[in-house]
């Protein structure tokens, strides 16, 4: 059996890899993939903490994060669609509107 | 064995997430991603969740990733090159996660270190988590269907053009 801690280090990696991406990108849907990608983090690291507690709990916040995700896919990816209409950019630093 | 597994397929997960961040191209991005999530649900089958990996290959690497496949081919995305990012910014994001990455690693191996695994095997079958579903979450259950509808009304809404007032006052609609 593979110790838990092992489980949260990888997560906490892939979780900074995330983290560099939305810092360091400017393009709106790669920085909506690291999100995803942090999200997954997390769910890596509740389902190693349900399994050392032997608690079901973890993995049903997991079924609901994933559908939580899901919907928040579909509303940003809507919200990319629209912003490329009105200013046929993705760039993240181009999308000023609400910038006084 | 195990121990094998989990070294290729942790490599797998986190080279595939660096090629998330570092290629230009956001069709690779998402195809690498989709590798990156097949390598988590061979981590949740090793986990002894073998229903949330199912999941994490239907919902994830099967719905989620097209959708974003699909827009990023709907927009052309892969013919605008992305404007590179200022220096400034780049070493303040990379000093910065990496200091974030390297405190959250320490702490871990300081307080979440747990010599005594869990004995006996973790019953997560789909039987035990449907029960504990419809028992003890039940209204979250509702409440998150309640959410997708929400979400798809939104998507709707946000994306469609038909019906909209044009974007500036005296254009002509063509």
């Amino acid at each position: 059996m593979i110790p838990t801690h092992w489980f949260l280090i990888l997560s906490a990696i892939l979780f900074t890899i995330g983290v560099c991406g939305v810092l360091t990108r400017r393009n709106g849907i790669t920085i909506f993939m690291c999100i995803e990608l942090m999200i997954n983090a997390v769910n890596l690291t509740f389902i190693a903490y349900a399994r050392q507690f032997h608690q079901l709990h973890g993995l049903l916040f997991v079924f609901f994060i994933m559908a939580v995700a899901a919907a928040e896919a579909a509303v940003g990816l809507a919200i990319f669609i629209s912003l490329f209409h009105h200013r046929d950019t993705i760039d993240v630093d181009e999308a000023n509107l609400m910038h006084w | 064995m195990q121990f094998a597994i989990f070294f290729f397929f942790a490599a797998v997960a986190v080279i595939f997430a660096l090629v998330v961040v570092l290629h230009r191209n956001p069709v690779v991005g998402a195809l690498s991603l989709v590798a990156s999530f097949f390598a988590l649900a061979v981590m949740y089958v090793l986990l002894e969740a073998p229903f949330l990996a199912a999941l994490q290959v239907i919902v994830y690497a099967g719905a989620i990733m097209v959708l974003f496949l699909f827009v990023i081919m709907l927009l052309n995305l892969q013919h605008h090159p992305e404007t590179p990012t200022r220096p400034v910014q780049q070493f303040l994001g990379y000093t910065t996660s990496a200091g974030f990455g390297i405190a959250l690693v320490y702490y871990l191996l300081k307080y979440a270190v747990f010599e005594k695994l869990p004995e006996g095997p973790f019953q997560s079958d789909v039987r035990a988590i449907g029960i504990t579903l419809f028992e003890r979450y039940i209204f979250p259950f509702e409440m998150v269907s309640i959410l997708l509808l929400a979400a798809i009304v939104g998507a709707l809404l946000l994306s469609a053009r038909k019906g909209l007032p044009p974007k500036h006052p005296h254009e002509v609609a063509p």
